[in-house]
């Protein structure tokens, strides 16, 4: 199933992790759980663009005219997940 | 006395079941060397007492979280005689994956099927006897928030403690794996590490740092025989066969023995993605619907809300100005004040409505999920050009600000994209940017109010892509990297939310009117005081005198008076600041009262366009150039963004006008 998740997101060009889980015949928990393994274990990276990388919102004079209110998850597949694709 | 273990996911209804089973009898302190809170309680069943263990909710056994940690740790460590593993039945697939590594550690299981009633309503079909028999382990179907079921798990919990039986799942990784288990295994028989061998060859060959950590403190022997043997198999993400094995055994679990009802395959979302987010018409929506929030801007905050705040600060400073004089306050005085706070900063709050809508209905799409498939949207785009798409996350970013759009550039990989970011970033027309606009719009287009406003963004979003294209093909040449976003499912927008975000941007904008504006305002008003006998305000003033050598850059743009000059000057201290000083060389002093009126006299259509091009495009505010110069620690980098940018800006400002010209537009 982990190697379905990356295939799906090297294939398609945005992930609904509710399209994933109809596809793979499971629920969105189990994919929800399924991505936080193939992060845990370095094959994709998450940004979620409410953490502004290593900027501290709290202290900073700009947080409040950030548009950092956008709620995006961006998936990257690592060097270590392109290699299992390449496999 | 027995000791039973309760082990589950978060929100299984573990905690209800331990007080069910407990009742009062409970002790609440921590786990050592963790935070994570320990809880203790005893039930008496058959006149004997037993010790339950209340385990840190957690999703799986391994070493990625304290509670992870502590769980497994104690189960493998302390040995309960029995763990009864909390099971919810309406999310049956997710919850057996603890079950599946419980069993692997080879611990006496039962499994409470809680939530059973709600499975129940959702019409989810459990067989009990399969399930129990392709796990391998006992089922009890249990109602934790009703008591019910309790009895029978607490009797088979403590049947299987006097029980000699071997749970184990039979879960095969594939014939490689499993040859490699059976080796590791053989060869940990006899090293006294206290840990069922099999369960610590699965948990080697799975690279968990937590298990090799521990071998390695205990036998470095051992350890680095197990690293050579590992590095020799030839296997490569054994990890990611393991779980996905796991998976599998789930699969043909709830294949065999969980039937649910067929969901609605295409949801809203789905359907509503299908057209936003369409190849052709992803874009051109989104245009529409900014267009759309833009004419609202101007229609609710202007013809509606519009003056309100203007009327007030008119007959504030009339009163304020009645009052300096009956009680003989000096002219410079009065200048200040009238001309000054009120003409400048005045200015500047005039616009707070319109400020306020167009947040109200930004807010509004951020949290109704659009906003995620705009980004996405926008990402089509650059990749179509063959950009990095994910710079897109810190141009939505600066059309609050820049500063925090050029910091979140961050979050990019590779310098090349960051480098590019960081210099298109100022190209994204920032919140400070909009009085400015709204000056202009009030002054020639006030019908064409959301237009023009949109055309603005759109400029600044095409000679963005424009640049960082070239930049792509000449100064930062590489590889572009890509990703994937998720979206979001749709939701309806809250009040709360989107009031706070309306706040937080009013609030900010009037803040830095009170502060930054005012100071901006402050110096050149003494510079428009200076040298002392000149006329205030007047050519010959030192602020004139700035404006009068800055001023024949602009006259091929076709607004090359000292005022315009000045005011595009002060912009880069803040650009809010252009409208107050605008506000302040213009408004009451010459041409008329009202900002809006000096600036019908002071312009016209064409330059007005041509000005607004250039306040759009031009050199990043002290500020953002502050930032770009921590964020490339790099002076060349910093002054080649003022530069480059305020010579893009220059171009197409006189190109719109020397075109606007020839066409007949003036």
């Amino acid at each position: 199933m982990l190697k379905d998740i990356l295939k799906m997101i090297k294939k398609e060009r945005y992930i609904s992790k509710s399209k994933i889980a109809k596809e793979l015949n499971t629920t969105e928990d189990v994919i929800e759980q399924a991505f936080s393994q193939l992060y845990n274990m370095g094959y994709i990276n998450i940004q979620n663009s409410k953490e502004c990388s290593e900027l501290k919102c709290r202290g900073c004079a700009y947080a409040s005219l950030c548009n950092k209110k956008v709620p995006l998850n961006t998936i990257i597949i690592t060097e270590k997940g392109e290699k299992i694709l390449n496999s | 006395m027995n000791t039973i273990a309760l082990v589950g996911n978060p929100n299984c209804g573990k905690t209800t079941l331990f007080n069910a089973l407990t009742g009062s009898n409970q002790r609440v302190g921590n786990w050592p060397g963790v935070t994570v809170e320990k809880k203790e309680g005893s039930f008496k069943f058959k006149n004997q007492e037993y010790t339950v263990i209340d385990l840190p909710g957690t999703y799986s056994l391994g070493s990625f979280s304290e509670d992870e940690i502590v769980a497994r740790n104690y189960i493998v460590n302390e040995n309960p005689d029995v763990v009864i593993n909390v099971v919810d039945a309406t999310n049956i697939e997710r919850n057996l994956y603890l079950t599946t590594q419980l069993l692997e550690m080879g611990a006496k299981v039962v499994v409470a099927l809680n939530m059973i009633d709600e499975a129940e309503a959702k019409h989810i079909e459990i067989d009990i006897k399969k399930l129990s028999e392709k796990l391998g382990a006992p089922v009890i179907p249990t109602v934790a928030s009703r008591k019910k079921g309790i009895e029978n798990l607490i009797s088979k919990a403590v049947e299987l403690i006097n029980k000699d039986v071997d749970y184990k799942a039979h879960i095969s990784y594939g014939q490689n794996i499993d040859r490699e288990i059976e080796n590791i295994k053989k060869f940990l028989e006899n090293k006294r590490l206290n840990y069922s061998p099999k369960w610590l060859a699965v948990k080697v060959l799975e690279g968990d740092k937590d298990i090799l950590n521990m071998i390695k403190e205990k036998d470095e022997q051992t350890y680095n025989s197990l690293e050579s043997i590992i590095k020799n198999d030839g296997f490569e993400n054994r990890e990611l066969e393991i779980v996905d094995k796991r998976y599998e055994f789930i699969h043909s679990i709830t294949s065999a023995a969980v039937k649910k009802p067929k969901e609605n395959v295409v949801t809203l979302t789905d359907k509503i993605d299908r057209i936003i987010t369409h190849k052709y018409f992803g874009l051109p929506i989104f245009a529409l619907i900014m267009y759309i929030v833009f004419q609202l801007t101007f229609a609710i905050g202007q013809d509606l809300l519009g003056g309100i705040i203007g009327t007030g600060l008119e007959i504030l400073g009339e009163k304020i100005d009645s009052l300096l004089v009956s009680i003989n306050a000096a002219d410079w005085v009065i200048s200040f004040v009238i001309d000054g706070i009120f003409g400048g900063v005045g200015t500047v709050v005039e616009f707070v409505p319109l400020i306020l809508v167009l947040y109200t209905l930004m807010g509004l799409l951020e949290d109704s999920g659009y906003m995620a498939r705009a980004a996405y949207v926008m990402d089509n785009l650059m990749r179509r050009l063959g950009l990095q798409g994910k710079s897109f996350i810190s141009m939505i970013i600066g059309f609050g600000c820049n500063v925090p759009g050029v910091m979140s550039t961050r979050t990019l990989d590779s310098n090349k994209d960051r480098m590019i970011a960081i210099l298109i970033n100022p190209f994204m027309s920032c919140g400070a940017r909009i009085p400015i606009y709204l000056v202009f719009i009030s002054a020639f287009f006030p019908d064409k109010g959301g237009l023009v406003l949109f055309l603005l963004y759109a400029l600044g979003i095409f000679v963005a892509l424009v640049m960082a294209k070239i930049f792509s093909k000449t100064l930062f040449k590489g590889e572009a990297s890509y990703f994937i976003m998720e979206l979001p499912p749709y939701r309806i927008p809250t009040a709360e939310n989107v009031l706070r975000n309306m706040w937080d941007n009013v609030s900010e904008f009037l803040k830095r009117a009170g502060t930054i504006i005012f100071a901006v305002v402050t110096i050149l008003w003494i510079l428009a005081m200076l040298p002392i006998g000149v006329e205030p305000y007047s050519q010959e003033s030192i602020l004139g005198q700035i404006g009068t050598v800055i001023a024949p850059i602009f006259k091929p743009a076709g607004y090359g008076t000292w005022q315009a000059a000045v005011g595009l000057f002060s912009g880069i201290a803040a650009k809010e600041a252009v409208v107050a000083i605008l506000g302040m060389v213009y408004a009451g002093v010459e041409e008329g009262a009202e900002l809006v009126k000096a600036i019908q006299s002071a312009f016209t259509p064409l330059s007005a366009v041509s000005f607004m091009v250039m306040t759009l495009l031009y050199t990043p505010c002290a500020a953002t150039l502050g930032v770009i110069k921590k964020e490339t620690n790099s002076y060349k980098w910093t002054l080649f963004s003022a530069v480059y940018s305020f010579a893009i800006a220059w171009i197409l400002s006189v190109l719109t006008y020397q075109v606007g010209r020839l066409i007949g537009l003036s």
